[in-house]
């Protein structure tokens, strides 16, 4: 038998006003577990955009003054045994790349006359020479027309790695913190239940069947979650939107560059959807041992 | 109707509230079913309506066998019976449309239908104008009259009431059985526990008597109904 949806919402919402202050800690709880790792979320799709903004990391990167013959010191440079590979990066090409991966602020340094980054050359040593890329920066640094060389590759190595730690970090306070938020909605659901014992039994004795008595738990459990979910986005992108606003007001030389997108629409849509889930399978938990016909 | 064979119920190994009942009823009958209290008519009523289950013996309702019902089955085994509870169970947050209406909400009838069967139905035991009243701002005539009207308003083939008067004067009293004779007539089977063995008199139906869990037919003796503490009013 199809249960009526009016039906359906309005118990969901009776129960939900029942137990007020424990449905608003409900989904304050559910809003935190998710906020949380969206925020780290947020942190490493940022920084681990910057990391990989150039594609495959080069091993040393020597940036050369306006006057240099690149190609002349890229021949040079690739005519070392130790050397796979060599890539000139012209000034354009450092700007479209950039244009590339940062959309939204590739737009403020189109009005510039000069292109803001100097030429360079990317250095790829092979696989069997890595240890040797401070050396080959070192005499990188000793040839015409290059202003500086630096190995980047401990340094990329590091960082991809600790992007690694914080998008890590964030799954793993997101699991932690979903199954806090679904213990709050079972929690929440199991009080509720507890408020509505007695009319649970009369709704059966009038000929309630089990889904008309579980549904509008299951209901209130997901809008719960759907809540929090919601909430947690807003909570994010505020927190986002406040950021830029600062950093607008008060630019800072890297976190202006790295704070520069909000989470994909996959990620942001997925906010809410996981708090409806943890909120459904909350009540189901909570029910499941709850609700048994006693008869 | 109702067939029962060698029913008995048990709460623990010393309490026997029900012993080896036997009895039937046919459909379309107005049975009266009395004795003193803790006789065993509110355990009797519970079992004809599967709250609670027998400890030994066969219940037949409709020509079912209730307790070798799956259990998805007795909600709508349930529908088909209308039940006056003796504490009246009326769901206090609901108002006293929404307590009538709730079955009928669930399975999706057309808001106005609804209102219209609760009217009229509340007509019937004289509260129309307590439609989106609150239970708990009702005096506890009222609820009981909800409590009936809640009970009639699917127009049940079966209708079991716990002491359906027990809160309400003699006038109202003989009105609700008035009321259950009208229901009687089209066809629905009513059993009526009760003490007012006044009104089991002037209503000359059958009557069951309970005595400490043992069922005999007719009404109990003089004595009995003399010796009985809660004797009835009127």
């Amino acid at each position: 038998m199809a249960i009526n949806a009016r039906y359906l919402f309005g118990e969901a919402w009776s129960i939900a006003r029942s137990g007020a202050r424990q449905t608003i800690l409900a989904v304050a709880l559910i809003a935190l577990g998710l906020y949380v790792p969206g925020l780290l979320v947020l942190l490493s799709g940022n920084l681990g955009r910057l990391a990989t903004m150039g594609g495959e990391p080069p091993s040393v990167v020597a940036t050369l003054e306006a006057s240099a013959d690149a190609q002349a010191v890229a021949a040079r440079l690739a005519a070392d045994p130790r050397v796979e590979r060599v890539r000139v990066v012209t000034s354009p090409e450092a700007l479209d790349r950039f244009r590339r991966s940062y959309p939204d602020l590739g737009a403020a340094l189109a009005e510039l006359k000069e292109a803001p980054f100097p030429p360079t050359v990317e250095v790829y040593v092979k696989p069997a020479s890595s240890a040797d890329s401070p050396k080959v920066a070192e005499e990188a640094r000793r040839l015409p027309g290059v202003e500086s060389a630096d190995s980047e590759e401990g340094f990329d190595r590091r960082f991809q790695e600790a992007v690694r730690v914080l998008r890590g970090a964030g799954f793993f306070l997101g699991g932690l913190l979903t199954v806090a938020a679904i213990l709050s909605v079972a929690s929440a659901i199991r009080l509720a239940l507890d408020l509505h014992r007695d009319e649970i039994e009369i709704m059966r004795l009038m000929g309630a069947t089990e889904g008309a008595v579980r549904a509008p738990f299951w209901l209130y459990g997901a809008f719960e979650g759907l809540t929090g979910g919601a909430l947690a986005l807003g909570l994010l992108f505020a927190t986002y939107a406040g950021v830029s606003r600062f950093l607008f007001l008060h630019p800072h030389p890297v976190l202006s560059i790295f704070w520069a997108r909000f989470l994909d629409w996959r990620i942001s849509s997925a906010m809410p959807a996981a708090g409806m889930a943890a909120g459904f399978l909350g009540s189901v938990l909570s029910l499941g041992r709850k609700a048994k016909v006693s008869v | 109707m109702i067939e029962l064979y060698h029913v008995s119920k048990e709460y623990g190994r010393f309490r026997h509230a029900l012993t080896e009942v036997t009895c039937k009823v046919e459909r379309g009958e107005f049975v009266f079913l009395t004795g003193p209290s803790g006789a065993g008519k509110t355990t009797l009523l519970k079992l004809l309506f599967r709250e609670e289950a027998p400890t030994s013996g066969q219940i037949v309702v409709n020509g079912r066998n209730i307790w070798v019902l799956p259990g998805s089955q007795v909600p709508y085994f349930r529908r088909t019976i209308g039940v006056v509870f003796q504490d009246f169970r009326l769901i206090g947050r609901k108002t006293v449309f929404e307590n009538i209406a709730f079955v009928q909400s669930v399975l999706g009838l057309p808001r106005a239908e609804q209102r219209r069967r609760a009217y009229q139905v509340l007509k019937r035991v004289g509260l129309h104008h307590q439609m989106n009243a609150y239970p708990q701002d009702l005096s506890g005539g009222e609820q009981q009259r909800v409590a009936i009207a809640r009970a009639i308003v699917n127009e049940p083939a079966l209708l079991l009431a716990d002491e359906p008067t027990g809160n309400l004067d003699p006038v109202l009293s003989e009105e609700i059985m008035r009321l259950f004779g009208d229901i009687n007539v089209r066809g629905t089977t009513v059993v009526v526990a009760t003490h007012d063995l006044e009104m089991i008199r002037r209503m000359g139906k059958r009557v069951l008597t309970l005595e400490r869990g043992r069922l005999r037919e007719g009404a109990p003796p003089a004595p009995l109904i003399r010796e009985a503490p809660f004797l009835p009013r009127g």
